[in-house]
């Protein structure tokens, strides 16, 4: 019994890390419609940039995580502006951003693998060995901060998404991106405000990520599979539905390698979305319009 | 020495270019935007060591390597003709994952990480290819036999089929054709010469291990098939030359392996980016990627 609540827990962890991630991707998604591969190398990119202010430079870590999260959202300024609007421009495909964005990721871990080598970093700001005992399960306070500081980003980002006007403009361009010009509301700027707003998501995803696990190049290919994976079951284009669909394939992967080796897990994610992309492309929670296409 | 290199190159430029024609079969012609075509290059290079290291002659090794990867490039095909366009691309993306997962975990049959070595130079029977001088000989007879049938297809009444498929799906299923199923054949030819690429490439390097075919090892042929030019074969033989031989200068600069390794990712990164951006049909390309 206990071997399953410590199961239980370890996929709540690992979900609630998908769900960041998935919570920026899906969010960029709902208003660009395209899907932003790289957004999981700025996941990285924070990870990393904390690394060089708080372990390699020394500055206050509060003040590190601060800048991190602004740079992170000021890299996904960059991508939009310098990228994707030129792309745009030429009204490039669906097809064609997804292309780029699978070169812009490649690139960019390149570029960190390049700066920082290939091997493992840490940053140890918080020793996360004292553990909790939770009916005979372990779990450290690192990770319970974790999953709380997750669930308050969830809150506040469905709190901004109904409340504030720059949501609400979200919510519509998202919904048809005609109406919303026609009310007056500026989808390009719209599209730059996603990207900052997902982007700086995804730089608390790797604040946190870089205190729970060990840092590498090549990390942010994994988390944007999962992030993504977790968003296509919950349903693309909306974010409450990508955040549970990421906890739920946080809990299917643990139950996984129950039974298989762990090196399978990536697989395990693989064939769930393979499934769902099959059999339901929309997600649990999506819909689809009347001529069949994924809202 | 330098001959040696020069060889070298050769035949590597010779691997890529079954390989990227092969993609261009799929990708340009069809227009089924297949990231996993790593995949299938993988299958045939596994299929045809495991076979000739158990003493399968290499001849029939080399054909099954080909075959094989057609019946898996069929499954996928099969598997995912609903899906179109992005959730296509991210399926078959999601293939090349699971088969290096099977590559890197299935230890009793891959040797997993510590991948198989010693697999045998080619034995044809009346003669054995040792040098490498005579193995290009066979990769360019290989690859040269492989744009000639990728070019004889692609300009049959069924490669024009195919091209029609690409440019409106619906108005060939109206003309009564099976869509579903020609796409299926397609991806499996496409796959069968990636297998045989394969095939050629752990007979040459004689030992093959999953990190030759992760998921970044896509960048380099999707790059060559869209700087060549959707559906041209000329300019994706062009693309290959260029492109395999842009990197080598880094070599003789005397950066060490370990920059080297990155900076060939961010050249074919960048030179992707660039041509998707302001020239999306590539050079000689004759219609734009949808």
């Amino acid at each position: 019994m206990s071997i399953f609540i410590q199961l239980l827990l370890n996929g709540l962890i690992a979900g609630a890390i998908y769900a960041l991630v998935a919570a920026g991707f899906s969010l960029i998604y709902s208003t660009n419609k395209f899907i932003h591969f790289a957004h999981g190398v700025v996941v990285t990119f924070a990870a990393y940039f904390l690394y060089l202010m708080f372990a390699v430079l020394g500055i206050n870590f509060c003040l590190s995580v601060i800048f991190t999260i602004i740079c992170a959202g000021l890299l996904g300024w960059i991508i939009n502006e310098f990228v994707y609007k030129t792309m745009r421009k030429r009204k490039a495909s669906s097809v064609i951003l997804l292309i780029a964005s699978v070169a812009l990721l490649i690139l960019l871990e390149s570029l960190i693998l390049l700066f920082f080598g290939p091997s493992v970093k840490t940053i140890n700001f918080l020793e996360g060995g004292i553990g909790v005992n939770i009916f005979g399960a372990m779990i450290t306070s690192l990770q319970i901060v974790i999953i709380f500081i997750a669930i308050i980003l969830f809150f506040g980002l469905w709190l901004f998404m109904k409340k504030t006007i720059l949501g609400k403009a979200m919510r519509a361009v998202s919904n048809n991106k005609d109406v919303a010009e026609i009310v007056g509301i500026s989808s390009k700027q719209i599209y730059a405000w996603s990207f900052i707003v997902g982007s700086s998501i995804a730089g608390i995803a790797g604040v946190l990520i870089s205190m729970e696990q060990n840092l590498d190049p090549v990390m942010g290919t994994n988390l944007i599979i999962k992030g993504f994976t977790g968003s296509i079951i919950g349903g693309i284009g909306s974010v409450p539905g990508a955040i549970i669909g990421a906890f739920l394939l946080g809990l299917v992967e643990v139950l996984g390698i129950w039974f298989l080796p762990s090196g399978y897990k990536d697989a395990i994610a693989f064939i769930v979305l393979f499934m769902f992309l099959i059999f339901r492309p929309q997600g649990i929670f999506g819909k689809k319009d009347f001529s069949g296409k994924i809202i | 020495m330098l001959s040696a290199y020069i060889i070298h190159l050769l035949i590597l430029i010779g691997i890529y270019l079954i390989l990227c024609l092969s993609l261009q079969l799929a990708l340009g012609y069809t227009g089924l935007l297949n990231l996993g075509h790593i995949a299938f290059y993988a299958i045939g290079a596994y299929t045809s060591a495991l076979l000739t290291l158990s003493g399968v002659p290499f001849i029939v090794s080399f054909l099954m390597a080909g075959i094989v990867s057609a019946l898996f490039g069929y499954l996928l095909a099969f598997s995912t003709n609903k899906l179109k366009g992005d959730y296509l691309a991210l399926a078959t993306l999601g293939f090349t994952f699971v088969i290096y997962a099977i590559a890197l975990n299935w230890t009793d049959l891959t040797n997993g990480a510590l991948g198989l070595a010693g697999i045998p130079k080619p034995d044809l029977g009346i003669l054995q290819i040792k040098s490498n001088a005579f193995y290009l000989f066979f990769v360019s007879i290989t690859a040269v036999f492989s744009y000639l049938i990728i070019n004889k297809i692609v300009k049959s009444p069924f490669g024009k089929v195919l091209e029609a498929i690409r440019d409106d799906e619906l108005a060939v299923r109206i003309l009564g054709k099976n869509t579903f199923k020609i796409k299926n054949y397609s991806l499996a030819v496409s796959a069968f010469f990636a297998g045989i690429a394969g095939s050629l490439y752990a007979h040459y390097i004689t030992f093959i291990d999953p990190s030759s075919f992760g998921f970044m090892q896509i960048i380099p042929i999707l790059s060559i098939v869209i700087i060549g030019g959707i559906a041209s074969l000329r300019g994706t033989v062009l693309a290959t030359f260029v492109l395999v031989l842009l990197p080598e200068p880094l070599r003789f600069i005397g950066f060490p392996s370990s920059v080297v390794g990155p900076v060939r990712q961010i050249i074919y990164a960048l030179m992707l980016l660039l041509i998707l951006m302001y020239r999306p049909k590539g050079f000689y390309g004759k219609v734009s990627l949808e």
